[in-house]
């Protein structure tokens, strides 16, 4: 397989990006802290973590899901202690198969590669911290009703959000030549001044 | 967020005091001692014991009060939502009172006032952690921590180190994410607005932005380090590790024994 794009990056590059990617992890939360339930409504800590997984690869996404929400939890107590391994679960399905998915999908187009990667991984994490909730955290007293209003209905602004500002960010970061492009013989279409503006 | 989003963790202030001084592997141990301590932590003396500690930290540390307990207040809008769901959503066999989809009950503000007070607590100790240990020291102790992971022939030194660099990078995202907030509310964001849609919406704006700032700056300081002949944490040399020594492990049993003391109350 021919390796290029997001391969290109040094392990230290790949390093440093997860360590801002957890660091994010705390702060995009904090911004979103004055909205009642914004935390299960908008996911602002999934953002970070699919992020370091589409971008660095599995092992830094495992790294960030795991250490996003237990740094976040240790610095302001969100999430809550008793909630943070149902979500250090999720969060780590996410960073590694947006990783893995990354690493295997390559369509030779940049946004089917980054939707596929998303969706399944979405699909995957919801479904194991569903399996953990129902088999160890809250064993007995967890329905597919619950599952659903949770992880389905509740978040669906935070799952847009997602699907809309993810690809957006990327390639962004693309246009700034802040990370490789995942094809680099394919030119990006985005507007000139697009990243200026932002 | 009146105030802006700035501060909520402290930086490193250089002292001498007994706290500062205290080896930052023991000093990070306590730390997450007494966040057992405080998931422990139940009832009127629970809380008083913990108050009376957090004081005596204060005071051993030396910080100003602003910057030892202002972390608290700047989140208390979010301590009266955290508290008001509570009490008013809680299902209660005894109400006090009744309206609607509303039901204060006893109960569901004993709840709110738990998840609150525990909230606090966490975020001053985290700030007092944060505020008398140097960054290098908080690798040190990140180091420690970690150090069973190479058994499992997993790379200890460089998950230590993107954890340290993560925590280094918090602040100076904080005031990027506070300057961009600022610009948003020059362009007419509406952050203050009492309806949650219109708060949502100036949100989203900030995403694209705050992402952007911190790439450039990951990749500053990636430059920076491979400029420098970095190459890996597995080959970079440490500064020698001093033992525990006695007031450390003093702290230690201080600890465990405030842990010991929230089981029993």
């Amino acid at each position: 397989m021919n390796v290029t794009g997001y391969n290109e990056m040094s392990s230290v590059k790949k390093s440093i990006i997860c360590a801002v990617c957890i660091a994010l992890c705390y702060i995009l939360p904090l911004l979103f802290h004055g909205i009642q339930d914004a935390g299960s409504i908008f996911c602002p800590m999934h953002i970070p973590v699919f992020i370091c997984g589409l971008i660095c690869g599995w092992h830094y996404g495992l790294l960030c899901g795991l250490a996003g929400p237990a740094i976040s939890s240790a610095l302001t107590g969100m999430p809550p202690i008793a909630y943070m391994p149902t979500m250090m679960v999720e969060l780590a399905i996410y960073g590694v198969v947006a990783g893995l998915m990354m690493r295997y999908v390559r369509t030779k187009n940049t946004y089917v590669d980054l939707y596929l990667s998303l969706i399944v991984a979405m699909i995957l994490g919801r479904i194991g911290a569903g399996i953990v909730r129902a088999l160890i955290f809250t064993r007995g007293a967890y329905s597919i009703a619950m599952w659903v209003s949770g992880y389905l209905i509740t978040c669906w602004p935070g799952v847009l959000i997602q699907f809309v500002f993810i690809p957006t960010i990327i390639f962004a970061l693309m246009k700034a030549q802040l990370i490789p492009l995942r094809y680099p013989q394919q030119k990006l279409d985005m507007p000139r001044g697009q990243i200026e503006k932002w | 967020m009146r105030g802006g989003i700035g501060g909520i963790t402290g930086r490193y202030i250089p002292g001498d005091t007994l706290l500062h001084r205290l080896d930052e592997r023991a000093k990070l141990f306590g730390f997450l001692i007494l966040i057992a301590a405080v998931i422990m932590t139940d009832g009127l003396w629970g809380y008083l014991l913990m108050a009376v500690f957090l004081l005596l930290l204060g005071f051993v540390s030396g910080l100003p009060v602003r910057e030892a307990y202002g972390s608290v207040w700047r989140l208390m809008s979010f301590y009266v939502i955290v508290f008001l769901m509570n009490a008013l959503f809680f299902t209660s066999q005894d109400p006090l009172w009744h309206w609607g989809i509303f039901t204060l009950s006893r109960e569901g503000m004993i709840q709110g006032a738990n998840v609150v007070f525990r909230i606090a607590i966490v975020i001053v100790l985290s700030n007092m952690l944060m505020l008398t240990t140097s960054a290098v020291g908080i690798m040190t102790a990140l180091e420690a921590l970690v150090r069973p992971l190479k058994y499992l022939h997993l790379p200890a030194e460089e998950i230590a180190m993107i954890l340290s660099i993560a925590l280094q990078f918090i602040p100076t995202l904080l005031e990027e994410s506070d300057t961009i907030r600022k610009a948003q509310i020059a362009r007419g964001a509406r952050f203050e607005s009492r309806k949650l849609h219109e708060k949502a919406m100036a949100m989203i704006p900030m995403i694209v932005p705050i992402f952007l700032a911190a790439f450039r700056r990951a990749d500053e300081l990636s430059v920076a380090m491979e400029a420098r002949g970095y190459r890996g944490a597995k080959n970079r040399t440490a500064k020698k590790a001093k033992g525990m020594t006695g007031s450390s492990w003093a702290a230690l049993l201080v600890c465990a024994a405030i842990c010991a003391a929230e089981v029993l109350i």
